[in-house]
């Protein structure tokens, strides 16, 4: 039966991508080279690792508003660190520190100190941004940036694949096992589902809380090293770009699959991913495409909705019986 | 059940005595600092000064009003400065286009009407969560007045009878600041005296509760995503006037603002609950605060700085000071 619901589920995925990748190609046949297709999946490296971060929030029933800030705080520190000459894997542990360290206090100030987590974490995403400007006054960084090794990041190979592709898949593997083939998955999962009861379970509930911060934090670090690596500019509105589509990607999945999981972030990203690789490709200004992304979004999470879903199957089987 | 109201009535009225320290140590706070400006730098108080400062507040503090009840309730609006932003532009997109100013700022308010309509049947009927609903909603608000602008602003050459009425002035004081003073009064009035506000701050306590006691929270719900939409659109429409442009990307800067103010505020008067009063407050303080900060020198990253502390000390003062009540 569940594996039924499964087949089913993916089908529905599988039929998305076929539609959206056939609207894009007949309207462009450059949608499918090798070129965009691998553009395709670097786009897709940078938002997964934000939405990947992300999931592991979503799945403790928390929010994080805080990593577009995080990320750019990010962004500068990696930036500021090449620029004065230190080594790149020093720098790039510089940019994941930041990540960590803010995680780490988003998860301490809303499961311990019990504060509210929208709020709290809009907050340090704003202090985020402002520590951001202290590096340069605002300005965006390269110095050294050719130097330093940082661009073969995007550039270089493995096993086939690119590199920002490879990070992603195995990050995704990784979560993946932390998520659904470990002690700390089910934990987190039951602290999502009830958290009172998982604490009398003997789930340490809190401290998976501030964990799934963390996770956050270091996600969008890692994807904004990606940006940099392929931009080969650190500046302060780095991260801007990051909220929306990594709430649209979780969320997306999660309608898709049921409940957010690694592979349904995924799914989502690469259907976020493709479109937006389809707008840019046709030239469509950025602001439509924003527009067509929330739309995707609201429609995704009302269609999806149980309470919704089941309003219109009730609808679909009264129309059924009168005719 | 009339003993009963009034016995409530009685236990708010006589707070103990930590607590009247409390309730008035926001409004010590805002003198404290606007004397500390005033002397290190004079023109903090000059008519000019002082009048821009409170055409500003009165614009936030519109923009505002929908978003306070919106939290005391216990939900969430994170797509207000957006909504703002679209209709300044729908006002300016129209008068661009030859459009009177009236039709324009119909068009303004039918903006942000059909945005409020838009969360709150998402929100109130379907039963969506509200912060991802408002921000993907927030975002759509966002990208249609981009696309207005097509990514630009537009520069306006008359702010038609709109200006005229934002240059209406008595003494220092601008008359829109006595309309939303005004407003603001009468809205302290529902939710403080009337059963509508009691339900307000029922709501956010338990909201299982005020269901089975017979109250359409899902109506009052769908009308403060409403309200919200509406006064977050006058005030984009006022902004078209204020600033003779429309600002695509003008709602950023009210976004943190806006949430700070409303769970500062709340510190002010009820410890820890969103009210009208406090909010009026603390906008008048954050607007103080900034100009204040810019005559001191201070940059923007400083300045960025500040608002997020004070949003984090907002929201840590709020939750402690409904901790220990509840002890």
């Amino acid at each position: 039966m569940i594996s039924r619901q499964l087949t089913f589920r993916l089908l529905a995925f599988a039929a998305l991508v076929a539609v959206i990748g056939l609207v894009f190609w007949s309207q462009s046949s450059a949608f499918a080279s090798t070129g965009n297709l691998r553009s395709l999946m670097r786009h897709m490296s940078v938002q997964g690792l934000a939405a990947l971060g992300l999931t592991f929030v979503i799945v403790v029933r928390h929010f994080d508003l805080s990593f577009p800030g995080i990320a750019s705080m990010g962004a500068m520190t990696l930036g500021w660190l090449i620029a004065s000459g230190l080594p790149l894997p020093v720098a790039i542990g510089g940019g994941l520190a930041v990540g960590l360290i803010f995680g780490l206090v988003n998860g301490i100030v809303v499961a311990r100190l019990g504060l509210p987590d929208i709020v709290t974490t809009i907050a340090t995403g704003g202090l985020a941004i402002g520590f951001s400007y202290f590096y340069s006054n605002g300005t965006s960084i390269s110095q050294n940036f050719f130097m330093s090794g940082i661009l073969d990041l995007n550039d270089r190979k493995i096993a086939g694949l690119d590199m920002p592709f490879a990070i992603l898949m195995g990050a995704a593997a990784l979560g993946a096992v932390l998520l659904h083939a470990s002690r700390l998955g089910a934990g987190l999962y039951a602290t999502g589902q009830n958290r009172t009861s998982a604490h009398f379970a003997g789930i340490p509930t809190r401290r998976l809380i501030v964990l799934a911060f963390a996770l956050s934090g270091i996600g969008a670090c890692l994807a904004i090293t990606l940006l940099i690596a392929s931009s080969g500019a650190a500046n302060v509105t780095a991260g801007n770009q990051l909220l929306m589509p990594a709430f649209a990607a979780v969320y997306l999945g999660a309608a898709l699959f049921g409940r957010p999981s690694i592979g349904a972030t995924l799914a989502g990203t690469l259907l976020m991913s493709m479109m937006l690789n389809g707008f840019t490709l046709l030239a469509i200004p950025y602001y439509y495409s924003d527009a067509i992304v929330s739309t995707v979004l609201i429609t995704a999470i009302a269609i999806f909705d149980p309470r919704v879903s089941g309003l219109l199957r009730r609808a679909g089987r009264r129309t059924g019986a009168a005719t | 059940m009339t003993d009963m109201t009034h016995t409530q009535v009685r236990v708010r009225r006589g707070p103990p005595r930590g607590d009247v320290l409390m309730r008035y140590a926001f409004f010590l706070l805002v003198l404290v600092v606007f004397v500390t400006f005033a002397t290190l730098r004079p023109a903090f108080i000059t008519p000019g000064n002082i009048h821009g400062m409170l055409m500003s507040a009165s614009i936030a503090a519109l923009m505002f009003l929908g978003l306070t009840w919106l939290i005391a309730a216990g939900e969430i609006d994170v797509s207000f400065m957006s909504v703002a932003a679209l209709s300044n532009m729908v006002v300016a997109g129209l008068v661009f286009k030859g459009a009177g100013w009236g039709l324009a700022a119909l068009g303004g308010l039918g903006a942000g009407v059909v945005f409020g309509l838009l969360n709150a049947t998402l929100v109130a009927v379907l039963r969506l969560p509200a912060l991802v609903i408002t921000i993907a909603t927030g975002a759509l608000a966002a990208s249609i007045a981009a696309a207005i602008g097509l990514g630009t602003s537009i520069a306006l050459n008359n702010t038609g009878f709109v200006g005229d009425i934002l240059d209406l002035r008595v003494g220092v004081v601008p008359l829109i600041a006595l309309i939303v003073g005004a407003l603001y009064a009468a809205s302290w009035v529902v939710q403080e005296r009337l059963t509508f506000g009691h339900y307000i701050y029922a709501m956010e306590q338990n909201r299982n509760a005020v269901v089975e006691a017979g109250v359409p929270v899902n109506r009052m719900l769908f009308l403060l995503f409403v309200l919200s939409g509406t006064v977050s659109s006058l005030a984009g429409v006022l902004l078209a006037a204020n600033l003779s442009s429309g600002q695509p990307y003008l709602g950023t800067s009210y976004f943190l603002d806006g949430l700070t103010a409303v769970l500062l505020g709340g510190m002010a008067l009820k410890v820890g609950k969103p009210n009208v009063i406090g909010t009026l407050t603390a906008v008048i303080f954050l607007i103080g605060l900034l100009n204040g900060a810019a005559l001191l020198g201070w940059t923007d990253s400083q300045r960025q700085i500040v608002r997020g502390s004070l949003l984090l000390i907002g929201v840590g003062l709020v939750v402690f000071a409904r901790t220990r009540r509840k002890a």
